[in-house]
């Protein structure tokens, strides 16, 4: 549906007072809006057809048919409504991404007791995706987000709506998850590393992990330490996951410096602490990463390039 | 949008729905109609099953060009209502061939409303209105088929979801039904079916009536508001004839005058008549009754002797005192009438009426004239002669016969003395003859005789057998006098009807294949053909009778007074508490999501605190909430402390749950929160 422009401001801030976004929404009479399909209105035209008809063949039994589709018609309200209404939705996980690109949310369908069939969620300008909900049992789905530009993406207005069961009405909500994808900044090559400590700060090229750090034991793999660590000999002799462990180098560690980039733009900081990040990351080697009002420690590994990009992308509000 | 393709759960709904929409107009219509289904089907279930490819839009239209040309072939033409509804049973068909998207399925869907609409134009009956009701069960399931597009939807859950829909809307149907307003027709479309019935004709020669009596084909049906006429009394008069040639009898209108001075259909100017026999309507003993009659072509209708009927109904009163509706009675047709027999001596006998009255072929019956002009010099007045009459039939062995033997060179000699043996027909029309050979003016009515009685519905039925044929005669001071001679001979027809006149004789044989149709069939299934009979009445009478009329008669008994505030009103309210009860019905989750006590006292004092002051964040533990409480007003600190402490006491003592005492102690101490809270 359309609405003219004078009008849509007017609509929006309505919208958002009405409602307000949530992590955790169950919808209800406050939040569906119902109205008939094309189809729905060419059925009560066909039953207005009839109705024309029992009245001029005099006939009560055509006039009965009309009113049976007209009271069908109202039956269907309910069950339209009745689709949507108890159904829940709440945050799930979110993927992030570097700005330009594509991340994703997670968004988890719930529902109490009643099945809720085909629910089509949709994203403004976006392809919509299709999905039932069992009573009792949690969905999830997965809706791609645009990430325009670095920072938090919010998670758009989303729709949610339903024809079910027969296609002549139309159950809608709009819900406004409070939830948020990451857009990573997008890396900028440059020549000089930002960074200090270590054995080599102006260009990092290593010929291998032993060069930089001394082997010291084992320990218990955790989710999150790098698949290079891991003893894999020693998980192959039946021994199970272990992590191999290293002692840091005397030199100390690299820490790539917010402040060794002074008199750039943020986003460009941002953007060449990212290349870096990615680099160092490439060449598994472990590196620290301060910003003003973060301090990472220096760590190597999947987990670990993640928070830090993740931090990149959520500057300048930690959380 | 996206497109989808028919699920494969719904396939087997849309072809059952096709085939059972489709199936009273293939039981009526021509046989081709079936073979195209049967070919259609068959297509669409190899095109199903990927064994075949949808056929090309060159077959499609090809089809589509032979099943317009056989039913031009069929019927002679594409319009009306028979072949109107033929081609569209086809299209029906065509369509159901070509359905690939989800719109398309919509198209059969919709298209099937119409084929059942078009079922209930032929047939009329509870058994079809339950097929019909039956189709659009099968329809829904399809709507509900085609909007469930996950490919392992069960089938039969659609079939249950739809069973569920179409019963919760007959109640609103029912209501729609009795409350919506009937509307006079916009354009007049009276459908003809154009059978032949059997039923009386407008006129009378010998064997005419006899052989009515073989048949047990309803009539028409009467029910009585308060006093129902004994037997004998029980003529209801169709026709009168006046014409005679010797041979047949015909109706005829007196010189001179027109079909507007004979026949009156109420509002514009009354005629004298009319204006007579109105004063005379509160004399004595009245009928009041409706007929239902079934459909005879014809406009005349059947009621008791000095009939007044509700004009509103479209039927008006022809002076011979009959019933005549405006348009022929090509469907059953539902008609009020108050008759008050004591009204007759009203209509005077116009000069020109008494010269028709009198009117006889001058060759026929020299012999019967004779024996008239003796009673005519021996009888001091005209009753005096019906009575001579009357005597003459009962005294000479005149014998009541439904196979009378031929009457060749005059009937009504041959007939008086040389036979002496025929049907009731044969005694109106001699007795007539030898009235008006008298100087007594007098005509033969024709119309039934009798009746029937359902004791289920209390109503009388009147079949054709109940035909019967009886004379009137001008008596001065009582008017038009019912005399039935056949009464003089056989009066047992009159009492018994005709089947007790016949029981023992060797002609009761005759009446054997009507043992069945009637109630008189004993046990079971003369009760179970009483059942059929009432359920057929009352469908007729509440349901297919149910006009503006009807409604407004109704209405007003339930309502008090209809006015269009009153109904559009009990229109609403109806609709609303049916759709509240279904919406409670449907809506209702147990353990939805419902808060213990505790969780409402808390949830009671967040919103009074967020409603007053600054919106709390949800969230809070009952302290936290309490110094959001005592930093807003710092007045009601002290109490919010009071109220979280004794509500963590009762809230997570693992020992106990909280009496009642104490949730009133805790929202006492709420309330006294409350006050603060300014």
């Amino acid at each position: 549906m359309r609405i003219p422009a004078p009008l849509r401001a007017p609509y929006e801030r309505w919208l958002v007072r009405r409602l307000p976004s949530a992590r955790r929404v169950v919808l209800n009479q406050k939040r569906i809006f119902i109205f008939p399909t094309g189809y729905g209105f060419f059925y009560l035209l066909v039953a207005g057809l009839l109705f024309i008809g029992g009245i001029n063949y005099e006939n009560n039994l055509i006039l009965a048919l009309s009113f049976l589709l007209a009271s069908l018609f109202m039956v269907a309200i309910l069950h339209t409504y009745r689709n949507l209404s108890g159904l829940g939705l709440r945050n799930g996980d979110s993927e992030s991404g570097f700005a330009g690109e594509e991340g994703a949310l997670e968004v988890v369908l719930f529902s109490r007791r009643r099945d809720h069939h085909c629910i089509v969620l949709q994203w403004k300008g976006q392809d919509a995706q299709q999905v039932s909900v069992n009573g009792g049992e949690e969905t999830s789905l997965w809706l791609n987000l645009p990430l325009a530009a670095r920072g938090r993406v919010f998670a758009p207005r989303l729709k949610v709506q339903s024809r079910f069961p027969l296609g002549l009405l139309r159950a809608w909500s709009y819900v406004t998850l409070d939830h948020y994808c990451l857009a990573w900044p997008v890396p900028e090559t440059s020549r000089d590393c930002p960074a200090d400590g270590g054995r080599e700060n102006q260009q990092a090229a290593s010929s291998g992990r032993s060069g930089n750090e001394e082997y010291m034991g084992l320990r218990d793999y955790v989710p999150g330490d790098s698949l290079r660590k891991i003893d894999w000999k020693g998980y192959a002799r039946g021994r199970g996951l272990n992590t191999k462990q290293f002692e840091e180098p005397v030199g100390g560690r690299l820490w790539l410096r917010w402040d060794r980039l002074q008199g750039i733009p943020e986003e460009r900081r941002l953007s060449i602490l990212c290349h870096w990040v990615l680099v160092l990351d490439q060449q598994h080697q472990p590196y620290g990463l301060t910003l003003p009002g973060l301090k990472l420690a220096p760590d190597s590994g999947d987990a670990h390039r993640w928070r830090a990009l993740d931090a990149l992308a959520s500057y300048p509000e930690f959380n | 949008m996206r497109v989808y393709q028919v699920p494969s759960h719904t396939r087997l709904w849309l072809a059952l729905a096709v085939v059972m929409a489709s199936l009273p107009q293939l039981l009526r219509g021509p046989e081709w109609q079936a073979l195209l289904l049967v070919v259609v089907v068959g297509i669409r279930w190899l095109v199903d099953r990927q064994r075949l490819s949808l056929p090309g839009r060159i077959t499609r239209s090809l089809l589509l060009v032979v099943a317009v040309a056989l039913t031009f072939y069929s019927f002679g033409r594409l319009y009306g209502p028979e072949a109107g509804v033929a081609l569209l049973v086809s299209l029906f068909a065509l369509k159901y061939l070509e359905v690939v998207r989800q719109r398309d399925a919509y198209v059969v869907v919709v298209l099937g409303y119409f084929v059942c609409a078009t079922a209930l134009l032929f047939a009329m009956t509870p058994l079809m209105f339950a097929y019909v009701l039956l189709c659009m069960t099968m329809l829904t399931t399809c709507l509900a088929g085609i909007n469930h597009s996950d490919t392992r939807a069960s089938r039969f859950r659609h079939l249950g979801r739809a069973g569920a829909m179409v019963l919760q809307a007959i109640p609103l149907t029912i209501a729609l039904f009795i409350l919506v307003p009937r509307v006079a027709p916009l354009w007049n479309m009276q459908l003809d079916s154009g059978k032949a019935r059997t039923g009386m004709s407008d006129s009378m020669s010998p064997g005419e009536i006899s052989d009515l009596s073989e048949s047990s084909e309803l009539a028409f049906r009467v029910a009585f508001e308060g006093a129902v006429p004994p037997p004998q009394e029980r003529y209801w008069r169709g026709l009168t004839l006046t014409h005679y040639d010797g041979r047949t009898w015909q109706q005829g209108i007196p010189r001179g005058m027109t079909e507007a001075d004979y026949l009156y259909t109420g509002g514009g100017n009354i005629p004298d008549w009319f204006q007579a026999l109105r004063s005379a309507r509160t004399a004595g003993q009245s009928y009041r009754y409706q007929v239902i009659a079934e459909p005879t072509q014809r406009r005349w209708l059947f009621a008791l002797a000095v009939p007044f009927p509700d004009f509103r109904n479209e039927v008006g009163l022809a002076r011979d005192m009959r019933l005549v509706a405006d348009k022929p009675v090509s469907q059953r047709f539902a008609y009020q009438v108050e008759s008050v027999p004591a009204a007759r001596p009203a209509m005077a006998l116009d000069g020109r009426e008494r010269d028709l009255m009198l009117s006889l072929p001058p060759e026929a019956g020299g012999k019967a004239r004779g024996l008239a002009q003796q009673w005519r010099l021996e009888s001091t007045s005209d009753r005096a002669i019906v009575e001579r009459a009357l005597r003459h039939f009962r005294d000479n062995p005149f014998h009541y016969t439904l196979r009378p033997p031929r009457l060749v060179t005059d009937p009504v000699d041959d007939f008086l003395f040389r036979t002496r043996r025929g049907f009731c027909e044969h005694y109106a029309s001699s007795f007539t003859f030898l009235m008006r050979a008298a100087g007594v003016p007098a005509r033969v009515v024709v119309g039934y005789q009798g009746g029937e009685r359902n004791e289920l519905g209390d109503h009388l039925l009147i079949r054709q057998y109940d035909a019967h044929a009886w004379a009137e005669v001008w008596l001065q001071g009582q008017g038009w006098t019912r005399v039935d001679p056949t009464a003089a001979v056989a009066p047992e027809r009159i009492e018994l009807g005709l089947r007790g006149a016949l029981q023992d004789s060797e002609e009761g044989t005759v009446l054997d294949n009507l043992e069945l149709s009637s109630f008189a069939g004993s046990g079971v299934l003369g009760k179970l053909s009483q059942w059929a009979d009432y359920v057929d009445f009352r469908w007729q009478t509440w349901v297919l009778g149910y006009d503006s009329a009807f409604q407004s008669a109704f209405l007003a008994s339930v309502l008090g007074e209809v006015t269009p505030m009153r109904v559009g009103l009990a229109l609403v309210l109806t609709v609303a508490g049916l759709l509240a009860v279904y919406a409670l019905f449907l809506l209702w989750q147990a353990g939805q999501e419902s808060l213990t006590v505790m969780e409402r006292e808390y949830w009671r004092l967040h919103r009074k605190a967020s409603d007053k002051g600054r919106p709390l964040p949800t969230g809070l533990t009952p302290q936290q909430l309490s110094h959001a409480i005592g930093e807003q007003w710092p007045r009601a600190a002290s109490a919010a402390t009071d109220w979280a402490r004794y509500y963590q006491r009762l809230h997570y003592d693992p020992d106990h749950k909280p009496e009642n005492k104490q949730i009133r102690h805790l929202r006492s101490l709420r309330n006294r929160l409350y006050k603060l809270l300014d």
